[in-house]
């Protein structure tokens, strides 16, 4: 797991559909999954509510430019910051 | 050699892969046995048995219900009765990946996007070699082929006024942007830059026509705010990163049947690295240019950092050492466009990025005057400049509208638009028309386009066509202010935009990613990925065929004409064009467009070359 987010280029999308009774709702839960997920950089790229609950897009950056890419060290054994 | 090949669906319809391998291999001469669907397995190990002198055995499955099994047990069967020995078995098909069909003991496996030709070479014994030729894609010009006559001899005799207007007015004019660009142009040498050996003189003369910010950096190595350099582990292992990358590179078509439009997408990420990613990933599917797009802040600094810098905000910063990173890293056919259509470093740009090698570049004086930020008085005279150095690198460069996304009606932005047009000719450069495909301000306010996004963008094509032959590359990106967040919605309407270019045989368009409604974060490549596959597949089904507009767009074609011969007709009245762009003649204040201050009191009369006005260097730019 964590190897391979060492080669995400910058980000991570998540795109699901929650049964929910708000957006807002939805929202939280896609954080809330994010969250669990270890990730820290997180935020909704998109949420549509309809009838039985969300659309959802989240999305966890990995590596925001000017970072040090994990990507740029994966055969070196040095693994950046 | 000639083969014998049975072909056999093991699904009870989806044989039409199998048909299509049978066509090939019947045109090369092999003969072949096309076996029934949904025979059971024993009945197709009968079938082989029964057939005498077999070659090879190429199987589809569509279907992936239990197929581990059913091949699994197929195997067992041929091991147990010898077929193995003298017959190559082939499998394929939707439900069939290679890792698969190896796993089980096939001889191959050929997975979803297998040619023909590839399974040819498996039961010719060949290896397969991809047809380069598909995917080999060489720079185009697309500027070829046009002469930039006027089809609207009263335009065209209005343009060639405005022009002799700003032509006079530039005449004794200089900006510390101009000197700067002289400096970097005459004094800095490339390829000593690049062995290393320096450029003494352009070190002696370049920080004291800087601004605060990279006069510091001159003096004391002091950087902007939220940048750094790279460190020496990072470049070595970027540079590791970039060989391997480059020695798997193969790049996508875009086109299918049409040779336009070339598609362009615009980085930006803040960090050279990233944007090298995003560029070979943009490249690899199908991108045929990219623009690089640099930090507000570097639009209102007087002169450049140095070094191999990164970023952590929107746009990467311009040095000599980071666009010629970027420039190493691009593939042989893909178009670069550096921008540098606004701001206090226009016309140095335009050197920078002619030295490095950009083939493109951006350059607008009245958008940069009004919607951008730049003092008029300043956007003129280094507009001016920026388009000799253009000419002189031999750059083709677009000018933008991006007026009209601040309010201001397109027939004006399209004014603007041809006056610059008209003056790069007269100076001997290449302009492009970059009209926006946007869901503009104007288009909300008028209701120009409540029934369909087609007629007005069309009607755009049609009018500046009905003035001048000249290249038109819809921007920026297209569809503008049709985007939503929503990753399918985002993607979609880029996609019908580029159909809609693509039927009006526009020369290029300029496409968004599907994250780019979206401001908590950076683009980020999955998503500009998302767009290059919608584009691929619009263009796909576009095809040669067209979009038909509604009598609709003529009436706004027309009208837009009629404007734009109004305003260039008032800017002669008014007798000057820089109080024009004031007066708002070119977009108005009410309109959404206040005249830039950035760099105002800036301009001078010139003294010669080389005879600079010291009391122009280090005065920072009216913010």
């Amino acid at each position: 797991m964590l190897r391979s987010l060492n080669q995400v280029m910058d980000a991570l999308d998540i795109e699901t559909f929650f049964i929910c009774q708000s957006e807002q709702e939805g929202k939280n839960l896609m954080l809330s999954l994010l969250t669990n997920m270890g990730f820290k950089d997180i935020d909704i790229v998109f949420a549509q509510y309809a009838g039985p609950g969300a659309r959802i897009r989240g999305r966890a950056y990995v590596h925001r430019p000017a970072d040090q890419y994990r990507w740029l060290f994966a055969d070196t054994g040095k693994e950046g910051e | 050699m000639k083969c014998k090949v049975m072909l056999v669906p093991i699904d009870p319809v989806h044989d039409i892969g199998l048909k299509m391998i049978a066509r090939g291999l019947i045109e090369k001469g092999h003969e072949i046995i096309m076996l029934p669907p949904d025979l059971a397995m024993e009945e197709i190990v009968e079938q082989v048995l029964r057939t005498k002198n077999v070659d090879t055995l190429l199987m589809s499955r569509t279907l992936g219900y239990g197929v581990g099994e059913l091949l699994a047990r197929f195997i067992d069967l041929v091991d147990s009765t010898g077929i193995r020995e003298k017959v190559k078995i082939g499998i394929g098909g939707m439900a069939i990946r290679p890792e698969l069909a190896a796993e089980l003991g096939f001889d191959a496996g050929f997975g979803p996007g297998t040619t023909v030709e590839e399974t040819i070479c498996f039961v010719e014994g060949r290896e397969y070699t991809p047809d380069t030729l598909r995917t080999q894609k060489v720079k185009q010009d697309m500027t070829a082929g046009y002469d930039y006559a006027y089809h609207s001899t009263l335009i065209g005799d209005e343009l060639h006024s405005i022009t002799d207007m700003i032509l006079d007015w530039v005449d004794d004019k200089t900006s510390p942007g101009v000197e700067r660009a002289k400096v970097r142009d005459e004094l800095w040498d490339i390829e000593r830059w690049r062995s290393r050996q320096g450029n003494p003189e352009f070190d002696k003369v370049y920080p004291g026509l800087c601004g605060e910010i990279p006069r510091r950096y001159y003096q004391t190595g002091e950087l902007h705010p939220k940048t750094r350099r790279f460190t020496v582990d990072e470049v070595q292992a970027f540079e590791r990163y970039q060989k391997e990358t480059k020695s798997r590179m193969s790049v996508m078509k875009l086109q299918h049947t049409r040779k336009k439009p070339m598609i362009f997408n615009q980085y930006g990420t803040g960090c050279p690295f990233m944007d090298i990613g995003h560029v070979i990933a943009s490249e690899a599917w199908g991108a045929d240019g990219v623009v690089h797009f640099d930090p507000s802040w570097g639009a209102r600094t007087e002169g450049f950092l140095d070094g191999f810098l990164t970023h952590q905000e929107d746009g990467t910063v311009i040095t000599p050492a980071n666009l010629n990173r970027i420039h190493g890293g691009l593939e042989k056919s893909t178009l670069w466009q550096v921008r540098a259509h606004r701001g206090l470093n226009t016309p140095e740009t335009v050197v920078l990025a002619g030295k490095i090698g950009a083939d493109l570049t951006k350059i607008n004086i009245c958008y940069g005057a009004l919607g951008a930020g730049t003092d008029p008085e300043r956007m003129t005279v280094d507009g001016y400049h920026s388009i000799l150095y253009a000419a002189k690198y031999n750059m083709p460069f677009d000018v933008v509208t991006n007026e009209e996304l601040c309010g201001v009606p397109s027939y004006k932005a399209f004014a603007g638009m041809l006056i610059v047009a008209d003056l790069a000719r007269r100076l001997g450069a290449r302009p492009i028309l970059q009209p926006l495909f946007a869901y503009s301000p104007e288009v909300m306010i008028h209701g120009y386009m409540e029934d369909n996004y087609i007629d007005f963008n069309a009607a755009k094509v049609f009018a500046l066509r009905s003035i001048i032959n000249a290249p038109i590359w819809p921007g920026a990106p297209i569809g503008f202010l049709t985007h939503t967040e929503d990753r399918v919605q985002s993607a979609m309407t880029t996609a019908l935009h580029t159909c809609l270019g693509s039927s009006l045989g526009v020369d290029a368009v300029s496409i968004a990613s599907t994250d780019e409604a979206y401001s908590g974060g950076p683009i980020t490549i999955p998503a500009k990925i998302d767009t290059l596959r919608a584009v691929a597949e619009s263009l796909r089904f576009m095809g040669q065929a067209h979009i038909r507009e509604t009598e609709q767009a003529q009436v706004y074609a027309d009208r837009m004409v009629e404007g734009i011969s109004h305003v260039l007709s008032d800017i002669i009245h008014c007798g000057d064009f820089v109080t024009a762009i004031h007066a708002g003649l070119l977009g108005s204040r009410e309109e959404g467009a206040y005249p830039g201050r950035t760099g105002k009191g800036t301009v001078t009369i010139k003294k010669g070359v080389y005879e600079y006005d010291r009391s122009l260097c280090g005065r920072e730019a009216c913010q």
